[in-house]
C-alpha cells in the first residue's frame, strides 16, 4: 500500500505548476503528487507534470466562490476515479496556494490521524449548525437541504453541520472514496459539502488544532513563511504569489 | 452608489465593533465581541458580530414569568465517534 496521494488543485500556468510541484517534492515524494487542473483546456495540455487531470466543471471555476457555492465534487471524482486501480490509503487535498513548510508532511499527518483516531482532519473544523455562520444560514434557507441529511445520515441527528477549509484536509482512502460517490442534491459550497457529508456517513472529522492557526481564507502571507516556520508551522496558506512569473519562492 | 453603499457599510461595521453590546459566552463568561442588537419585526438583528455564536434563552435562579433573557454561547468543536460501518456501502447519488 501506498501512503498518500498529494493532490494538488490548480489553475496556474505551466511555468508556475512546475515550479509549486518542485516546492512539494522537497516535502512530499514526487511520486505521490497528482495535479488537479482548473484552468484552460489549452494550458493543461501544456502542462508537463504527470499525473495530471483535467477538472471540466464550471462550479469548480466560479468567482464569487461561496455565493456562487463553488463545488470540489468534480475534483473527488476524478481523484476517485484516477485512484481506483491504485492502493493509495490516504488522500490529502491542497489548493495551489497552500505551501507546505515540511519534509515529512504526510508523516506528521498520518501520525495525528492516528492519535486522535480521525476519517478526515482539516483546518477550522468546526459545528456551525444553529448558529449565525452565514455559510451555514444560507444553506439552511434551501428547502431540501435538511431532508437531504436525514435521508442519508447514520447519526442519531441529522441536524449536525460542520464546516472546513478545503484546502489541506486529510482523508483516509475509505472516506474519501465514500464522499466522492455522493453528489449534491442541490449546489452547497465546499466548506459546508464535504465534511458534513462524511460525518453523515459515519466518519470522524477533525480539527488540525494547533496548526489551524496557520491557515486562514484570505490574503498573501508571503512574508510570514519564515515565521510561520519558526513558530512550528506544517504548512501555511495563503501564499498566492509563490509560484509568480517563472520564479519561484 | 454602490461605493456609498461599501463605505457605509464599513462605517457601521466599525461603529458596532468598538462601540456595540459587548456579547459574552452565556456559557463561559468568555468575551466574543461588540454588535449592534436591533430588536425589529419581532426579530433581532445582530450587526457586526465576528463571532460564531448561537442563541439560547439564560437560565433563571429566580422564577419569573415577566421577563427572560437571550445570550449567545458557541458551538462545540465536533468530537464525534467514527460509526461508518465498512460492510455498508455509501448511498447511491441522489438525483
Amino acid at each position: 500500500m501506498k501512503p498518500v496521494l498529494n493532490v494538488l488543485l490548480t489553475h496556474q500556468r505551466s511555468n508556475a505548476v512546475a515550479a509549486m510541484v518542485d516546492w512539494w517534492a522537497r516535502c512530499v515524494p514526487r511520486e505521490s503528487i497528482v495535479v488537479a487542473y482548473g484552468g484552460s483546456r489549452e494550458d493543461f495540455e501544456a502542462l508537463t507534470f504527470a499525473p495530471k487531470l483535467f477538472i471540466d466543471d464550471p462550479r469548480l471555476r466560479t468567482r464569487d466562490h461561496p455565493r456562487e457555492r463553488q463545488s470540489y465534487g468534480a475534483v473527488f471524482r476524478e481523484v476517485a476515479s484516477w485512484m481506483r486501480n491504485r492502493d493509495y490509503r490516504h488522500v490529502h487535498f491542497a489548493e495551489y496556494d497552500h505551501l507546505p513548510l515540511v519534509g515529512d508532511l504526510n508523516e506528521r499527518q498520518g501520525s495525528l490521524m492516528e492519535a486522535d483516531g480521525a476519517d478526515v482532519i482539516g483546518f477550522h473544523v468546526r459545528r456551525v449548525d444553529e448558529t449565525n455562520c452565514a455559510h451555514y444560514l444560507a444553506h439552511a434557507a434551501e428547502p431540501g437541504f435538511f431532508p437531504f441529511w436525514k435521508k442519508i445520515t447514520c447519526r442519531r441527528d441529522p441536524g449536525v453541520v460542520l464546516s472546513m477549509i478545503a484546502t489541506g484536509s486529510c482523508w483516509t482512502r475509505e472516506a474519501f472514496d465514500a464522499v466522492a460517490a455522493i453528489s449534491e442534491p442541490h449546489p452547497m459550497y465546499v466548506e459546508i459539502f464535504p465534511p458534513t457529508l462524511a460525518h453523515h456517513l459515519g466518519f470522524r472529522v477533525r480539527d488540525y488544532g494547533p496548526q489551524t492557526r496557520f491557515v486562514r481564507h484570505l490574503g498573501d502571507r508571503i512574508a510570514e513563511v519564515a515565521e510561520a516556520r519558526e513558530n512550528g508551522a506544517w504548512t501555511i496558506h495563503p501564499v498566492k504569489s509563490g509560484w509568480a512569473g517563472s520564479a519561484p519562492l | 452608489m454602490a461605493l456609498h453603499t461599501t463605505f457605509l457599510r464599513r462605517f457601521v461595521l466599525a461603529l458596532a465593533r468598538s462601540v456595540g453590546s459587548q456579547i459574552t459566552d452565556a456559557e463561559t463568561g468568555r468575551v466574543l465581541g461588540r454588535a449592534f442588537l436591533f430588536p425589529w419585526r419581532g426579530k433581532i438583528a445582530v450587526i457586526g458580530l465576528e463571532a460564531e455564536v448561537k442563541p439560547v434563552f439564560l437560565t433563571q435562579k429566580r422564577l419569573t414569568f415577566w421577563k427572560q433573557d437571550l445570550g449567545f454561547t458557541v458551538q462545540q468543536p465536533p468530537d464525534f465517534p467514527h460509526e461508518a460501518s465498512p460492510q455498508r456501502p455509501p448511498d447511491p447519488p441522489a438525483k
